[in-house]
C-alpha cells in the first residue's frame, strides 16, 4: 500500500526548487538590463547598503539604478505575478471552469476603464489614475455580485454571466473614451495600460501593494482545503458543512481586491490567471491545498522572467503583457494537450 | 431503536408552487428508510431540507432533538452526511482526495487533513471494499465507482444519519445489488440511519427496513415495509396498475399489471411492432 502523507517531501522539494529558482530569476532581473551590473558591485551594492558604508564613486550610478528602479520593478513583478496567479487559480476553484481568469467578473475592465477615464480628465495626476482604476475594478465586480443576485437562480452559471455583461459594458465605455481621446498625447497612454507595463513602479507603489498581496497570499493558502470543497459545487459543499455563498463572497471580494490592486498599479497583464494555476496544477496536481503555494511562486517566476525579457530584449521598452500573452497563449494549448483525458479539460 | 431525525409538518414552495406540504417523518437509527416517489414528486426537495441545504418555508427538523435551524452547518454535517445524486466533473481530484473531504466538518477553517485523516478515509474505503480505487482520478473512474467513492465519503463524516439521493440511479444491474448491500451492511454494523431515495420499489421492497411514499408533495404512507408495501399502495403511488409476485414466501415484488399479463398471454405484439 503507497502511504503518501498529505504533504509529501517531493512537495516539499518542487517547493524549495522553485523558491531557488525565483531567487536565482530575481537575481539575474536585478542586474540585467540598460546598465548591467556585475555579480561582484552587487555584491557590493549589498553590503554597503547593510552596514551603512557610502558607496564608492564609481558605482553611484549602479546603485541609483539598482535600489530606486531595479529592487522596486523586480519586486513588483513577484507580488503582481504571485497575486494574479492565485486569484487566477482561486477563480477557476469558485466557478469550477478551467478557463476562468480573475478578470471574468469584470474587475480588469473596470479597472482599465477607469484608468483611461483617469488619463483623460482635466485633472490628470498620477494618483488619481490609481485610485479611479480601484475605484472602478470594485464597482465592476459589485454590479456583477449584484446583477447575479437580482437574477437569483443557479449561483455559479448566472455569475459568470452577469459578469459577462458587466465586462462588456465597461469594454464599451472604454471605446468610448478611446473615440474621443486625442490621439497624440492620451490615446497612447491609454493603450500602454491596456497593454500593462511595470516600468513606473516605485517603493511607494511597492509599499501600498505588497501588504495586501501578501495578506491575500497567505490568506488563500490557509483556505487551500476549504477550496477543494467549495470546487464540489454548492450542495457537496453544505453537505459537508461550509456555507458556499459566503464564503464565496469573501474568496470574490478578496481576489477582486488584489487584482484590482495590481491591475491599478501596472494596468492588464494577461494570462497569468489563466495559465498558471494549469501549469501548477500539472506539477503539483488538482488539490488546492498543494497547488496554490506552486501558483504563487510560478506566477512570480513568469512575471519576473517576462518583465526582463521586456526591458532588456531592444532598447525600447516592450509592454510586458505582450509578452505574456505572446508566451502564455501557446502554453495553455500545449497545457490543454498534456491535460487531456483527466476528465476535466 | 431512537429516533435520530425528525420532521413536522414540513412544507416547501418553489416559485410559488407547492413542491412539500404537510411532510412528517421519524427516522431510526439502524434503520434503512427508503423513499418512493414518481420524478417530481419531491424526494431530493425532501432530502435537501433534512440537511437544511433548502430552508423549509414551513415546519421544524430536530436532529437527535436539536431544532436544526439553531444548528451551526459544520455540525449538521457532523451528523448527517449527503452522497448527492449529480456527479458534476470536478477537478481531477484523486478518489482518496474526495474521500477525505468527508473530513471537512472537523476541521477548523485553515486547517487541512492530516495523516490521521487520511488513515479514516483509506479505512472507509476498505470498508466498503473499494481500497483499489484510491489512487485514481475520480474523474476516469465508472458512475458504480463514483458512487462508492461518496459513500466512502460519507462514512468518512462519521454521521450517524445518511442521507442518499437516488443512489442507485446510473449503476448496473450488478453495481446496483453491490451498493445496496453495502448501504445495508453500513447501517447495521454501525448502527447508522440511512435515508436514500430510490426509484425501483423492488429494490426498496428487498432491502429498506421503512418506507416514505410521497405522491405529490405529500405523504401517501409510511411506516415497516411488511406494512406499507401493498399492492394498492403502490398502484396508488405510481399510479399504474400494479400485480404482485412474491419470493420466499414474505417478500413481494411489483410489476405493472400489463407486464405480468403480457408474461402469461405469450407477447402478442411480434406483429404490431413492425
Amino acid at each position: 500500500m503507497v502511504r503518501r502523507r498529505p504533504f509529501s517531501i517531493k512537495a516539499k522539494g518542487t517547493l524549495l526548487a522553485l523558491t531557488l529558482l525565483l531567487a536565482i530569476v530575481f537575481l539575474a532581473s536585478v542586474s540585467m538590463g540598460r546598465v548591467f551590473i556585475h555579480g561582484a558591485d552587487l555584491f557590493t551594492l549589498v553590503v554597503n547598503f547593510i552596514s551603512g558604508n557610502g558607496t564608492p564613486l564609481d558605482l553611484l550610478s549602479q546603485e541609483l539604478v539598482f535600489w530606486w528602479i531595479r529592487v522596486p520593478r523586480c519586486v513588483m513583478a513577484i507580488l503582481v505575478g504571485a497575486g494574479l496567479a492565485i486569484s487566477g487559480a482561486v477563480y477557476q476553484a469558485l466557478f469550477r471552469n478551467p478557463l476562468v481568469s480573475p478578470d471574468i467578473l469584470g474587475v480588469s475592465a473596470g479597472c482599465t476603464f477607469g484608468a483611461a477615464l483617469g488619463l483623460v480628465s482635466p485633472f490628470d495626476s498620477f494618483y488619481l489614475v490609481h485610485v479611479m482604476s480601484f475605484g472602478f475594478g470594485l464597482a465592476a465586480v459589485s454590479m456583477s455580485v449584484a446583477l447575479a443576485r437580482l437574477i437569483g437562480v443557479k449561483a455559479v452559471m448566472i455569475l459568470v454571466l452577469a459578469g459577462m455583461v458587466v465586462l462588456s459594458f465597461f469594454n464599451a465605455l472604454l471605446m468610448v473614451l478611446k473615440y474621443f481621446s486625442d490621439p497624440y498625447e492620451q490615446l497612447p497612454s491609454i493603450i500602454f495600460w491596456v497593454m500593462g507595463s511595470l516600468s513606473r513602479v516605485t517603493w511607494d507603489n511597492v509599499l501600498v501593494m505588497a501588504p495586501f498581496t501578501l495578506v491575500g497570499i497567505v490568506l488563500f493558502i490557509a483556505l487551500g482545503f476549504r477550496l477543494n470543497i467549495l470546487s464540489l459545487g454548492d450542495i457537496q459543499a453544505q453537505s459537508l458543512g461550509l456555507s458556499p455563498v459566503l464564503f464565496r463572497r469573501l474568496l470574490i471580494v478578496a481576489s477582486s481586491f488584489m487584482v484590482a490592486i495590481s491591475v491599478a498599479t501596472c494596468g492588464q497583464i494577461a494570462w497569468i490567471g489563466l495559465i498558471i494555476p494549469h501549469m501548477a496544477r500539472a506539477i503539483a496536481g488538482p488539490g488546492h491545498e498543494r497547488m496554490i503555494p506552486i501558483t504563487a511562486l510560478l506566477g512570480a517566476i513568469f512575471l519576473l522572467t517576462a518583465d526582463t525579457i521586456a526591458r532588456t530584449l531592444s532598447t525600447a521598452e516592450i509592454p510586458v503583457g505582450i509578452i505574456t500573452a505572446l508566451t502564455g497563449a501557446p502554453v495553455f494549448g500545449y497545457l490543454m494537450i498534456k491535460n487531456r483525458g483527466s476528465g476535466w479539460l | 431503536m431512537a429516533v435520530t431525525l425528525e420532521c413536522r409538518d414540513l412544507g416547501f414552495t418553489y416559485q410559488n408552487l407547492p413542491v412539500l406540504d404537510g411532510i412528517s417523518v421519524q427516522i431510526h437509527s439502524g434503520r434503512f428508510c427508503a423513499i418512493l416517489g414518481r420524478n417530481g414528486s419531491g424526494k431530493t426537495t425532501l432530502l435537501h431540507c433534512l440537511n437544511r441545504i433548502l430552508s423549509p418555508d414551513t415546519g421544524k427538523i430536530w436532529v437527535h432533538d436539536q431544532d436544526i435551524q439553531a444548528m451551526d452547518p459544520k455540525k449538521i454535517a457532523q451528523q448527517i452526511s449527503l452522497v448527492p445524486q449529480e456527479h458534476l466533473d470536478f477537478f481531477p481530484y484523486r478518489v482518496l482526495d474526495v474521500v477525505v473531504m468527508g473530513r471537512a466538518p472537523y476541521l477548523r477553517m485553515v486547517q487541512r487533513p492530516d495523516r490521521s485523516d487520511y488513515q479514516l478515509a483509506r479505512k472507509a474505503l476498505c470498508f466498503l471494499n473499494a481500497d483499489y480505487l484510491a489512487p485514481k482520478n475520480f474523474n476516469r473512474i465508472s458512475g458504480g465507482e463514483r458512487q462508492m467513492c461518496l459513500l466512502a465519503r460519507a462514512v468518512t463524516q462519521g454521521a450517524g444519519i445518511m442521507l442518499l439521493d437516488e443512489p442507485t440511479n446510473h449503476l448496473d444491474f450488478n453495481n446496483q445489488y453491490h451498493l445496496l448491500t453495502a448501504m445495508k451492511s453500513l447501517c447495521r454494523s454501525k448502527n447508522i440511519s440511512i435515508v436514500a431515495t430510490l426509484h425501483d420499489p423492488n429494490m426498496a421492497a428487498l432491502f429498506a427496513d421503512d418506507l416514505i411514499l410521497i405522491k405529490k408533495g405529500g405523504i401517501l404512507a409510511q411506516g415497516p415495509v411488511g406494512e406499507v408495501m401493498t399492492q394498492t399502495l403502490v398502484s396508488a403511488l405510481y399510479e399504474t396498475p400494479l400485480g404482485q409476485v412474491s419470493i420466499h414466501g414474505h417478500k413481494k415484488l411489483f410489476f405493472p399489471q400489463t407486464v405480468l399479463t403480457g408474461l402469461t398471454d405469450r407477447i402478442e405484439t411480434k406483429d404490431t411492432i413492425k
